[in-house]
């Protein structure tokens, strides 16, 4: 298991150096030499504009990825928040608070996404709102079993008779034991928002160009299948090896953490 | 002064708790005895407003209990504290969260009348004994200075030796913090021992409530007599008759 | 048993209901003028500002937004989806035109992943922890995380530009649905392979498994009457995920296959900004999602009543 999270942290370091790593201006346009096949000046070859496709993943590491982040701990934060607020609030509060939950689940996340950052209007706003405002329910959800299972712990008890303030409470008594199932869920869902944020970019709805994201660069290369096949190829293995390497690495967590709960 | 009036509890369908009525005076202890399934949890947590009773008051002066904030010692000491946290991190939240001055001297004088030595605060309480737990959990009871404390079967997960050594130290805290104590417990020879008046539960109905003596001497119902010679043989408590 | 029914349907009222106000929210906050949309949505002719501002008066969107909202509901209610401003034909006959393309593919799709995934899941499940289990759980983990659009390119680059064996962009044929429904349907695999062979495992280690093969009851006759019947309850609490699964690839595969189904039609809509389509398919959306997960909570309650009991 340790060379999933070796591949993880390759990529982190990826996103991290990506530019530093590139060789050329991932937006420099070089209509001569536009289209060609990977070569000794071009590693991956070039796109339609003659920008140097290498350059542009690298780049484009930092946008989809460092989104993907963004994403993913935003909808962290409102989840988990109103997963607590469920169970913290008592029931009436609770059934309201995942009545609204079960309300943004009636639409399938991406569907979702896709009409609001395509009513916004394209943009890395409007992309960072739409799969934020769509992607926090499974934390609630979480956030929320796990704060009821812990509310009739006997220092759950103690603090509520200490009279103890709820942020507090939430605070030291619940974030403590949902971190470790939280950080399952984001790795999943971090996996996720890389697919949303590319098949948003893919639509014409996530990252505009000239900025290289990996599924505008898909959508780019689209058009040129028949002529540099080999142009779509690298965009979409990226993708792929970042959430076969992200899932892998939330998996190997999920058992560590079963195989502690639950030692054979 | 606690007092208790009609009390009614429902959980579901099922009334846990019919028409209870007691009463425990400032600085005095009452036992709360009764087998299993009798409803003495379920009295603890009425008394300190956990759940909400269908009929009757609780009261503390005529007030509602809440206003005075009773403490409760728990049954498993080490589930009582947080894990992740210190010990002092737990024992400070009444004193945080209620805004109260603790000087240091006085937190060194609980912890001397615990026989606690003052850096077992900064284990965490998978480091610490069952029986030590139980004391710092007495301690953080006691923190607030609140004038009621509950106390949940105490000594039941303790060994012999620390309940009747636990017991020993809640009487003489008692005497020189002067808080009213109810303690559950279905150890008829401790309550005999350190309690004023012994109150019998059971199936959620007050059976009998005496003075311990009185109790112990001649219980007025069959219920109460066989439990008295239960005790007796079982050599908890000694034949006082 | 008829309390827990109730509450099944009054929470799938209120979720009904929330979704179409989230709808509405959505078309309220939409950059635009929305009395302009609806007056769009409304009739079919060119808009002058005072049929604009009539509208505005009529549907109270000068007033509040509820009010605005019940005015939007109540042709919604008669199942009235009004006109498209930009096609100028009413919204229902486009949209049952989608509808159409899109069942079947669907339905193929989930036929594929299905042929692909339970023999996967028998297979890999003979020997737990085997070459071919191992092989099994590695195909899924890639399969779930290729992007459907990447691999319908390269379906498309394999079958259609280099071997030229079957068509890829349109819809006038059965077989152009072949290289979408493969698309899709290996994505829908590889999460059902998953999840069918957790619950083989699981449905084995029932604890009373042992005591039928003590008493000699045939091994294919424990799988059929004890471990398919276990191992398909969880494939059932994961049919409304998949479902969401098979939407959101529906939308990407139709716009790279450019098939004229309800994906297409959505994205179409949006960058059209046609509100009325854009509505109808997010309503109609909302409405089987949630018709759906209602049907296998029902279902779940009837198969088996310990379910759910204590989940308010």
């Amino acid at each position: 298991m340790r060379s999933v999270w070796v591949l993880a942290i390759v990529f982190l370091l990826l996103a991290g150096l990506g530019p530093v790593l590139a060789p050329y201006d991932p937006t420099a346009i070089n209509i001569p030499k536009r289209l060609s096949p990977p070569n000794s000046e071009f590693l991956l070859g070039t796109d339609a504009m003659g920008r140097d496709i290498l350059s542009r993943l690298l780049h484009g590491a930092r946008w989809s990825l460092g989104l993907a982040f963004l994403i993913s701990v935003i909808s962290l934060v409102i989840g988990t928040t109103i997963g607590l607020v469920a169970a913290l609030g008592g029931k009436r509060a609770d059934w309201m608070v995942m009545r609204t939950t079960d309300t943004f689940l009636a639409f399938p996340e991406l569907v979702a996404a896709i009409v609001i950052a395509g009513l916004m209007g394209a943009g890395t706003w409007s992309l960072i709102f739409a799969l934020s405002v769509t992607g926090w329910m499974r934390y609630a959800r979480v956030a929320r079993g796990i704060g009821l299972s812990v509310q009739s712990r006997g220092y759950v008890v103690q603090a509520r008779l200490a009279a103890l303030p709820a942020w507090s409470l939430a605070r030291w008594h619940y974030l403590p034991f949902l971190i470790p199932s939280l950080t399952v869920v984001w790795t999943g869902m971090f996996a996720r928002a890389i697919l949303g944020i590319s098949a948003l970019g893919f639509l014409g709805f996530g990252v505009q160009p000239p900025n290289p994201e990996w599924g505008s660069m898909l959508l780019d290369a689209r058009v040129h299948l028949r002529s540099t096949p080999l142009q779509m190829l690298w965009p979409g293995l990226a993708v792929v090896l970042c959430v076969l390497a992200i899932n892998l690495t939330g998996d190997a967590l999920r058992d560590a953490l079963a195989e502690r709960d639950h030692p054979k | 002064m606690l007092t208790v009036s009609n009390l009614r509890v429902k959980r579901g369908a099922r009334v846990t708790l019919h028409d209870i009525s007691l009463s425990l005076p400032a600085g005095k202890t009452l036992a709360v005895v009764g087998e299993s399934g009798a409803g003495k949890s379920t009295l603890i947590a009425a008394i300190l407003g956990l759940l909400k009773p269908s009929g009757g008051q609780i009261a503390w002066n005529g007030a509602p209990t809440r206003m005075v904030r009773p403490a409760l010692v728990m049954q498993e000491p080490r589930a009582a504290f947080n894990p992740v946290l210190s010990l002092r991190q737990s024992i400070m939240e009444p004193v945080v969260a209620q805004n109260i001055k603790l000087t240091q001297e006085r937190l060194q004088r609980l912890c001397a009348g615990l026989e606690l030595p003052l850096d077992i605060l900064d284990r965490r309480p998978g480091q610490v004994s069952i029986g030590q737990a139980q004391r710092v959990g007495i301690l953080r009871a006691l923190i607030a200075s609140p004038p009621l404390i509950l106390f949940d079967e105490p000594l039941s997960a303790l060994d012999a030796v620390a309940q009747k050594h636990t017991a020993r130290l809640i009487s003489d805290l008692q005497g020189e913090e002067g808080f009213a104590a109810l303690i559950v417990t279905h150890d008829l020879g401790y309550a005999v021992a350190h309690a004023d008046q012994i109150a019998v539960l059971k199936a959620g109905r007050i059976e009998e409530i005496a003075d311990s003596e009185t109790f112990a001497l001649n219980p007025r119902s069959e219920y109460c007599r066989t439990l008295r010679d239960a005790a007796i043989a079982l050599g908890a408590l000694e034949a006082v008759a | 048993m008829i309390k827990a029914v109730c509450g099944l349907l009054l929470r799938a009222f209120v979720v009904l209901s929330g979704a179409t106000i989230l709808t509405f929210a959505l078309l309220w906050n939409a950059p635009g003028d929305p009395a302009q949309a609806i007056a769009m949505a409304r009739f079919d002719a060119l808009l002058t500002d005072e049929v604009v501002d009539q509208v505005r008066q009529e549907v109270g969107l000068d007033r509040s937004f509820w009010q605005a909202f019940w005015a939007w509901l109540g042709p919604l209610l008669t199942l009235d989806l009004g006109f498209s401003a930009v096609t100028g034909r009413p919204v229902w006959p486009d949209l049952a035109a989608a509808i159409s393309y899109t069942f079947p593919l669907a339905f193929s799709s989930l036929a594929v992943g299905l042929a692909v995934s339970v023999p996967l899941a028998l297979l890999a499940t003979k020997r737990p922890g085997g070459w071919m289990d191992r092989l099994a759980v590695a195909a899924a983990s890639l399969g779930n995380a290729i992007p459907a659009y990447w691999l319908g390119l390269i379906l498309i680059l394999l079958f259609s530009v280099k071997l030229a064996w079957l068509p890829a962009l349109g819809a006038s044929t059965p077989a152009h649905a072949i290289l979408p429904a493969l698309t899709l349907g290996l994505g829908v695999a590889a999460s059902l392979t998953r999840i069918i062979r957790s619950g083989i495992l699981e449905a084995r280690g029932q604890p009373f498994l042992p005591a039928f093969r003590r008493r000699g009851i045939v091994e294919k006759s424990i799988g059929r009457d004890h471990v398919a019947p276990h191992a398909a309850i969880p494939v059932v609490t994961v049919l409304g995920l998949e479902l969401a699964f098979l939407l959101e690839g529906l939308v990407l595969v139709e716009v790279i296959f450019g098939r004229p189904g309800l994906g297409t039609f959505l994205v179409q809509a949006i960058l059209a900004r046609d509100f009325a389509h854009v509505q109808a398919v997010v309503v109609l959306t909302a409405l089987v999602f949630v018709a759906v997960n209602l049907a296998i909570d029902l279902t779940y309650r009837i198969v088996d009543p310990r379910i759910g009991e204590s989940d308010a």
